[in-house]
């Protein structure tokens, strides 16, 4: 591939930027701009918002992003291992083995700590035997 | 139908690692199933280091072996991830020492963190494991991996401790700053291999006798940010900026474990890629490795003069000792250069045992206040410091003399001699703040009480001054180990 072969990809990011920069641009220069405050709430129609859309939420939930994440991955190897699995033979499993192991390893550390105990009191009972055993 | 060849497995090039791994499982599942007293955790981190060890000694006959019978091929494992030379099974055994070392003289933060105590001594495996295969690797992608396993595994360790927010503040410098190096690090070798089209440190060897590179700016650039990724790693200056923080704020159990393990694997590294893959580029690099040994000299003697706390003081010396080791790889040999990462890695450790010891296990401050007539407390305490602290210095009859000299003299061989009066001076102002030191341990009053050193504790400060002083007296057979250590 020469240079020149990408002129079209070139002329496509220009064409793409001159678009955007159109549409913002003109609609703002030509359109009508008288602003009520209904207007500028995030929805027009509808109930009045009361509270800020970003808010607080119990860190338990990250626990399961996490937990997601985790198995997620697993996933993502097993399959890819899956679909070829003919091709890469017995090395495949043990690899894909040992692989497992480690997860199913950690899965089971966290279990037992309590890591996974949805019911924040019986976490916490866990936390004050590990402190009340330091002092 | 795809074929795919699978790489040829070769257990015995990974034994160590694989035993230090399962070993950490093992801490991990046994404390949570039996919840054991922290001796049988500490027992069981005993018998997977010294089987790890023993499975070095294998190693060492194999290459051994492999060095006289003509098989080296046989020392590449793992289509040409893992090398078994005797660099990798030198640095691979000072690694499995040292950590010993290191849980030996973190065990009282151990018990004191009681049921995350398994967590530290996993995690140190963990380390341990993450940098043993990146002395040993002989792929850049391989060795960023050991290098994250291990420098992960670190930042937990600089947060481990039950007081939180100094060692919170370390923990997460030192994660952000390390994650920072380590990114520079990989895109390093990115444009290493966008420059040569290999990742293996042999084939990169190999591309350069074959082909004349006209053009190398994508190379130097790729090599110049894998020096500063390392650079931060071994906390070289300009580089440094994070150690003195982090080694003040992490638990001082852990402290000179941490700081032994990155500089060993750092240097080892370090070595591997300048003078095994890239030695034809040695007129763009050699400079810059003697400036930053310059400057980390220059730099981390003056500011520890000023320094009033102990952990920051070593904190700078470390960076010193950086600058010391790099003229090892100026001088284009490894020889020098192990004996002195080995040395210095017990002297570390010995002295953050003796931390441990006077300003407790954890995160608290270690005013220089605090070591005033520390020789009146404990005579023999006192006398263990004061060994390392010379050692650290390079006196004569102490271990750190023998190394400096080595490095030094393969640097000024290498007609680098503007270095070597740069580190003789670095030297000399070293010794004042080592000094300073001592004197308050030996010549101030103090009120306090006597201290009790644990068993633990006074193991490590015995094998480390011993080391120290016979590393000193009767240095020919570590450099002669050093010198057997050859890199494919």
């Amino acid at each position: 591939m020469t240079l020149a072969d990408y002129l079209p990809i070139g002329l496509m990011l220009l064409l793409a930027g001159l678009f955007v920069f159109v549409s913002l641009v003109m609609s703002k220069m030509v359109s009508p701009d008288r602003p009520t405050p209904e207007k500028l709430d995030p929805y027009e129609c509808g109930i009045v918002p009361e509270v800020e859309a970003i808010q607080r939420f119990p860190v338990k939930f990250y626990l399961v992003a996490m937990l997601f994440v985790i198995f997620d991955v697993e996933i993502i190897f097993l399959f890819a291992w899956a679909s070829i699995w003919t091709a890469l033979g017995w090395y495949g499993v043990a690899a894909m083995l040992i692989f497992t192991f480690f997860v199913m390893e950690t899965l089971m550390y966290v279990w037992k700590r309590g890591a996974l105990d949805w019911n924040v009191k019986r976490r916490a009972r866990y936390v004050s035997q590990e402190t009340s055993e330091a002092a | 139908m795809i074929e795919i060849t699978t790489p040829e497995v070769s257990w015995i090039a990974i034994l160590p690692e694989l035993v230090l791994a399962l070993g950490a499982v093992g801490v991990l599942l046994v404390e949570v199933q039996w919840k054991p007293a922290t001796r049988v955790l500490g027992a069981i981190s005993a018998i997977t280091l010294v089987i790890a060890i023993f499975f070095t000694f294998l190693q060492w006959a194999q290459a051994g072996d492999a060095l006289e019978v003509g098989g080296l091929d046989e020392l590449v494992a793992f289509s040409g991830m893992i090398v078994m030379d005797g660099f990798a099974v030198f640095g691979r055994f000072v690694l499995l020492v040292m950590a010993g070392l290191g849980l030996l003289a973190g065990w009282r933060l151990v018990e004191r963190l009681n049921r995350r105590g398994a967590e530290a001594i996993a995690l140190v495996l963990l380390a341990t494991t993450g940098f043993s295969i990146m002395v040993a690797s002989n792929n850049l992608v391989m060795m960023f991996l050991g290098l994250e396993i291990g420098s992960i595994s670190l930042y937990i360790l600089a947060g481990l401790t039950e007081e939180k927010t100094k060692a919170d503040e370390a923990a997460m410098k030192y994660f952000l700053l390390g994650s920072f190096a380590s990114a520079i690090f990989i895109y390093g070798v990115a444009l290493l291999y966008a420059g040569t089209g290999q990742l293996e440190i042999l084939a990169i060897r190999q591309f350069f006798t074959e082909f004349i590179v006209t053009r190398p700016a994508v190379i130097l650039i790729g090599l110049a940010l894998i020096i500063v990724g390392l650079g931060f790693k071994v906390s070289a200056a300009p580089f440094h900026s994070w150690a003195p923080d982090v080694y003040q704020g992490a638990p001082s159990g852990v402290v000179g474990y941490m700081a032994a393990m990155a500089k060993i694997a750092g240097f080892l590294a370090m070595a591997r890629i300048l003078l095994t893959a890239v030695p034809q580029l040695d007129d763009s690099w050699l400079p810059v490795i003697a400036g930053i040994s310059a400057l980390s000299m220059l730099v981390g003697s003056t500011i520890a003069l000023v320094q009033s706390d102990v952990r920051r003081l070593l904190a700078y010396s470390g960076v010193a000792h950086a600058g010391f080791i790099l003229t090892g790889i100026v001088g284009g040999a490894t020889t020098g250069m192990l004996f002195y990462v080995t040395v210095y890695a017990i002297q570390l450790i010995g002295a953050f045992a003796v931390v441990a010891v006077v300003s407790g296990p954890s995160s608290s401050g270690s005013s220089i206040d605090e070591y005033r007539g520390l020789a009146r407390r404990s005579p023999a305490l006192g006398a263990a410091f004061a060994v390392l602290l010379l050692g650290m210095a390079g006196l004569p009859l102490t271990s750190g003399f023998v190394a400096k000299f080595g490095v030094f003299s393969e640097a000024w061989a290498n007609g680098y001699g503007w270095l070597v009066i740069v580190a003789l001076l670095a030297s000399v102002i070293s010794f004042a703040f080592y000094l300073r030191v001592i004197v308050a341990m030996y010549m101030d009053e103090t009120e306090e009480e006597g201290i009790v050193v644990s068993l633990a504790a006074r193991w490590v400060l015995t094998i480390a001054v011993a080391g120290t002083v016979l590393a000193g007296i009767l240095p020919a057979p570590l450099i002669d180990l050093a010198a057997d250590a050859f890199s494919l």
